[in-house]
This record gives C-alpha cells, structure tokens and sequence, in this order.
C-alpha cells in the first residue's frame, strides 16, 4: 500500500507539470488548428537562458528572463514564418515548425557542450517527508504553478477579450474575422502564451526531481512525451490538458512498477490509443460534427 | 544509342561508389627507415583514430579519456615520436550512438592505423565485424567480456562481470548484504548492462540473492519509480550498470524516499560531476568498481598525469577517464615500438606486436594486465572507491586493488 501510495504521489507530481506543456499545444492548437511540434525546443530555449543568465542576473532573474525569452522566441516564429504563410493548411503549417525544431534544439544542444545544468535551484532535491510519503518540493510547487496558471488561463479564456476573441476564431475562422476579431492578434497572443507556458515548464523538467537529469536534448524528449498528454485530453480542450497530464503521469508512474519499466513507456501511448477509439477527439475535445 | 551510353555511365559511376573500403595490408610498401607501412602512416606520422562521445550520455568520461590519449600523445611527440614519427589523433563524436558509429567508421578508417578510443559497447558490438575485417588493433572504452572474442581488440582492464562479482563480495565482506537477500539491479539494455548483470546473476547464484532486475534503456533518466518498486520489494543493495546521470537519479531517490541501502555501480557510473549536481548529498552510499585509478590516485603516475591535465589548460572538470586514457596510449606506445622493432607498422604489423606484448608499463594507473588468456580478462583485480568531493577527480579509495575468490572461479563467456 506505502508503494502504491507513493506511485500515486510521484505520478500526480509528473502529471502537473504535463499539463502545464499539453496546455502549451492545446493553445496554439485552439487558436490556429496547428500542431506546433516546436514546442520542445522553446522548452530548451526557456532553460538555456535560465543557464546563460543565472550567474550574472542571480536565478531569480535568470527564470525572468527564460520565461519571456522563450514567449519572445514562439511570437517571433509564428511573426516571421507562420504569419507569412496564411494561405498554408495547418499540416503544412506543422511540418514548418518540426523544421525550426530541428534548427534551434541542434543549437542548443551544441551550444550546452558537456554540461548537463541543472535549473530547479529554488525547489530541488529538497523532499519533504509527510506520514511515510515522500513529496518532492518539485512537485508541489509544479503542482500549485500549474493550478495557478491553469485558473487564470480560464478565466482570460472566458472573461478577457482575448478569450473571447480566440474561442470565435476557433469556432468560425472567417466569421469571426468578419465581425472584426484580429486573426493575426488572437494567434500571435496564443503563440506568445504557449511560449510562456514552455519556460515556465521547463523549471520543473531540468530537475533531479523531475527527469533526473539537466538541460539537456532529453529535455526536449520529455517536453514531447506531453504530446500523448495533450491528445487524450482532447487537443482544442483545456480542461482536457489538465487530465490529460495527470492520466500520463499517473499510467508511466504505476505502469513502471506493476507491469515493467520497459512497457510503461508504451503504456501512455496505449492508454492514448484506447482513448481514440472510444473518444476520437480525445476525452474532452469539440466533436467534430459534419451537416449532411 | 545515348541511353546505352548514359546507362553504362550511371553504372560506372555506382560501381565506382560500391567499391570495397581500404585498409588491410593489402596496399603496404616500405616507408622511411625501411619500415613497412599501410593505412594511417606516413614518413613522418602515425594516425590513431579516436572514436568517442562527445555530445551523448558518457560525454564526461569520454572527454576524460580523450584528454588522457592528448596528454599522452604530447608527451610522446615532444619526446621524439615513435618510429621517427610524430603521432596524431583523428577525433570523431558518435554520441553513443551505434548507427552513427556505423556512417563515420567509413570516413575514418581509411586514414588511421587502429583506434585508441572506441567509447560505447553498443558501438563496439556494432563495428566489431569492420574492425575484424579491417585488422583494426582497437581499444575499446568499454569493458564487456563479450568483446574479448575479437582478436582485435585490445581491452585494458577488467569486465563488467567481474567488477560486479568483485564488488558484490565486497558489500558482503563489509557486512552490506548477506546470503538470501533481495537486490536489485538496474542495468541499461544492451551489451553494457547485460554483462554487468552477467556478473550479478553469476554473484547471486553462488550466494542465494534474490535479483529483481530492472532493464532501462541509456536515456531514462529518472528513476525515481523503479527505486519506489525496490523499495516495496525490500532490497538491501542496488546494483547499477547504468549512465552517471542514471546513477544521480537513483542516489537521490535511495536517499528522498527514506531506503538508504548501499548502492554499488560499475566503473562508467560514476562522474565526478555528480558532485555538483542535486544529487550531491545524496552519494554517500554509492561505491564504485574499477580496475583504473581514480583521477587524485596516491600514485606517482597519477599525480604526473594530474599535474600535466593541469598544465595543459583543459577545462572540464577531470575525471577517472584521464588517467585511464593515458594508460591505454602507453600500451599502444609499447605495441608500436614493438612493431616498429619490427619494422612492420602495417596494421598487420601492429596486431602481431600486440600479440607479442604480454605486458605493458602503464605506472600502476590499471591493474596488472595479462593478454596470454584468449577470451579471458587481462585482470580480474579491482579497487572499490566512494565519491568525495573533497578530492579532485571527485573519488577516494575504500578498498585498494583485490580479487575476491569468486571472481577467481568465474568463467568468461569466451574464456577458453
């Protein structure tokens, strides 16, 4: 019972911080209906900053300028090669950004050399024993950013003009840019967010808590692995990130113990398929509905 | 008419792209000083090929052993060379990756003698047969027992086997474990890990252990679930063949989740830059198996190769791949004398000299090394160290050199 306890808890602590990274496609996805397979490298991008800046800026300043750093970086991309594009399909569009992947997670892996830093300084390896159960301060302060970030990203989506802007677009692309919402706006925003969102996951990622290793191209992997997470949930479906990640965190964490390391890694994209073929769109995704 | 003549020159020209590599001895002649030359040397140098990993999970100890073959190399060159020749190294990166490892053995083979590093035995597995058909003299980073049925290669110190039978006896000897308990054994699929199981499936036998085995693969990280399932399980030992971060993963977690048993790892484990990781207060249960020095070895080799890593300005953080990397460049200094005495430095040549080379003076930085064995390990003695911070190379002595009895009794796969 101790052990499955403690699976619970080291899978619930996971699953937050792959929610925060399935929010980052689903926003895009919402906005735009593009699948941005970039999302790793401005996860890379937010935590090579962090590396860069941590020594002169102090790390409180360094995770300043990695989170606005790697929302710059997403705005920039989708401003000089997604804006220019209009015309593309959203596949197309995807494809584009598997290409600036490749070019920036090359980069910067290059530029880490043989280091593998480490960027959770405020919350590492610093568990906390509760009754027999080990937290790790990783994945509680995981925990409460993500619920924190997750609350305010509902509430813009529901109240601010943003999200209202945004849901019309994602409901009727030409209506709504009939009645006047700003297309380039909305998804040029979403962009930004989805960055944002990526600098603030990869504080969680390069941990000894987390991924037990630093900043490194296994950081990128990690960051896709939360492409299961965000596809189960339903890829337009905020709520859905939110359990999407818990599902995978939960599934890799149980799997690796009551079946066998190996299958857990197999076991997310199982539960993935499952999920598909009783729910195409995922668990909470729109229903696509075609008038006949 | 013009088709058949663009079809005989497409033809050509893929058959020209489908000729067969270099190497061999096939394409000897006599060089300067009346010795017979092939591949990789000319009237005034000899190439060594470095196969390493640079940018992949072993990048640190690989780094170490490259700067050790550099130090080594200086140090020859600035003493004359070998054979009236300057050495040189030809570097390339794999990244631990075999299949990279397979597309850059083209481009280097035809411009080496033989390989001094070959890091990885995933990569070795998978260009053993080259190095066989090329008469490639190599010298593996990378201690499986499973590679000694290659004559080619050359491997300096002992296997994985048996620095885990070696180790093992010594966790029971120290009182760590005993007859009938349960231990686990995470260990990275692939030849690496499967002989460093080998060994502990071999321990286990011979003293009732229960082994719960864990297979990962080289990238898995974070291995905080399977130290929860151990836990449940109630070892009394973790036994890792693992990567250094793997083994930082592990250490934190034995320490995070209140477990606390001894962790014992073969010589790749461990990274001196774990101490200034996370998991840095968390190593004091880890012991390390190797039949090379640590970096800061009591030694007056070490220290001569600790004082030249200094001079030299290199500025990673050392490490035990230094000292080993200039020992193994001081066999292949012995091998190439030897076959320059023979006026033979074909690739030939330099394979029968190994042949003949029944020992070779590396200052105590490895164990004693006996070749006269086909498919046994040169030795089977081992050091057990623990992390310290404290000391540069980041690793002290616990236990000096030793065989336990049941390495002594344990057979190689290929041992003949």
């Amino acid at each position: 019972m101790e052990t499955f306890v403690q699976l619970v808890v080291n899978g619930l602590g996971k699953g937050a911080v792959f929610a925060l990274l399935a929010l980052g496609f689903v926003v895009i996805f919402k906005a735009t209906e593009v699948v941005n397979f970039a999302h790793g490298s401005l996860v890379l991008f937010g935590g090579y900053l962090v590396v860069a800046t941590r020594e002169t800026l102090g790390w409180a300043g360094a995770v300043v300028v990695g989170i606005v750093g790697a929302g710059l970086l997403a705005l920039l991309v989708e401003r000089l090669l997604l804006s220019r594009s209009k015309l593309a399909d959203p596949f197309s569009l995807a494809l584009l950004t598997i290409g600036v992947d490749v070019i920036i997670t090359e980069e910067i892996v290059r530029r880490l050399g043989v280091s593998l830093p480490f960027i959770g300084d405020a919350w590492d390896a610093q568990p906390i024993q509760a009754g027999g159960v080990t937290l790790f301060r990783t994945h509680l302060v995981a925990l409460v950013v993500a619920t924190v970030l997750i609350t305010l990203f509902f509430i813009a989506f529901r109240y601010s003009n943003w999200g209202i802007a945004m849901r019309a677009q994602a409901e009727n692309k030409e209506a709504a840019a009939l009645v006047g919402i700003r297309s380039a706006r909305v998804t040029a925003t979403a962009w930004l967010v989805a960055g944002l969102l990526a600098g603030v996951a990869v504080l969680f990622i390069a941990t000894q808590d987390f991924s037990g290793a630093g900043l490194s191209r296994g950081t990128h992997s990690i960051a896709l692995a939360a492409f299961p997470a965000a596809i189960l949930g339903g890829l337009d479906s905020t709520a859905g990130a939110i359990v999407g990640g818990i599902v995978v965190g939960l599934v890799d964490a149980l799997s690796t113990h009551y079946v066998s390391f190996a299958f857990s890694k197999s076991a997310v994209f199982l539960v993935m398929l499952l999920v598909l073929v009783i729910r195409p769109s995922g668990l909470f995704g729109t229903r696509e509905t075609t008038r006949v | 008419m013009k088709r058949i003549l663009a079809l005989a020159c497409a033809s050509a020209l893929v058959l020209a792209g489908c000729g067969t590599k270099g190497g061999g001895s096939d394409s000897g002649g006599e060089g300067a000083g009346g010795v017979q030359t092939d591949v990789g040397v000319t009237d005034s140098e000899i190439t060594l090929g470095v196969m390493t990993d640079q940018t992949g999970p072993f990048k640190n100890l690989s780094t170490g052993i490259t700067h050790g073959n550099e130090l080594w190399v200086k140090d020859v060159n600035a003493a004359g060379g070998i054979c009236d020749r300057q050495l040189k190294l030809r570097i390339v990166d794999h990244g631990y990756k075999a299949d990279t490892a397979k597309t850059l053995y083209p481009q280097i083979e035809p411009n080496v003698l033989g390989l001094v590093q070959l890091v990885g035995s995933p990569v070795t597995a998978a260009l053993s047969g080259d190095l066989e058909s090329d008469e490639m003299t190599t010298t593996p980073a990378s201690w499986s027992s499973e590679l000694l049925s290659n004559p080619y290669l050359m491997v300096v110190g002992t296997t994985y086997d048996v620095e885990m039978i070696d180790g093992l006896s010594y966790l029971q000897e120290e009182g760590m474990i005993s007859d009938g308990d349960t231990v686990g054994h995470i260990y990275i699929d692939g030849e690496y890990g499967a002989n460093g199981l080998r060994g502990a499936r071999y321990y286990a036998e011979q003293h009732d252990l229960k082994l719960r085995e864990v297979k990962i693969t080289s990238s898995d990280n974070d291995l905080t679930n399977v130290v929860t399932g151990l836990r449940g399980q109630g070892v009394k030992a973790i036994l890792l063949t693992t990567t250094p971060t793997q083994t930082g993963s592990v250490a934190a977690a034995n320490k995070a989740l209140g477990l606390n048993v001894p962790i014992l790892g073969n010589n790749p484990t461990f990274d001196p830059l774990l101490h200034q990781s996370p998991a840095a207060n968390a190593l004091d249960k880890l012991y390390v198996v190797a039949s090379s020095v640590p970096f800061s070895a009591d030694i007056d080799k070490a220290r001569e190769v600790a004082r030249k890593y200094e001079e030299a300005g290199f500025t990673e953080p050392p490490n035990a791949g230094v000292p080993y990397g200039y020992a193994v460049a001081e066999v292949w200094g012995t091998v190439l004398r030897k076959a320059c005495e023979n006026k033979d430095l074909t690739r030939a040549g330099v394979h029968k000299a190994l042949q003949q080379t029944t020992s070779a003076e590396t200052g105590d930085l490895v164990a004693e090394l006996d070749f006269s064995q086909p498919g046994a390990p040169a030795t089977r003695q081992v050091y057990v160290a623990q992390p310290d911070a404290s000391v540069e190379g980041g690793m002290k002595y616990v236990k000096p050199l030793f065989e336990s009895e049941d390495a002594k009794g344990y057979k190689a796969p290929h041992q003949q």
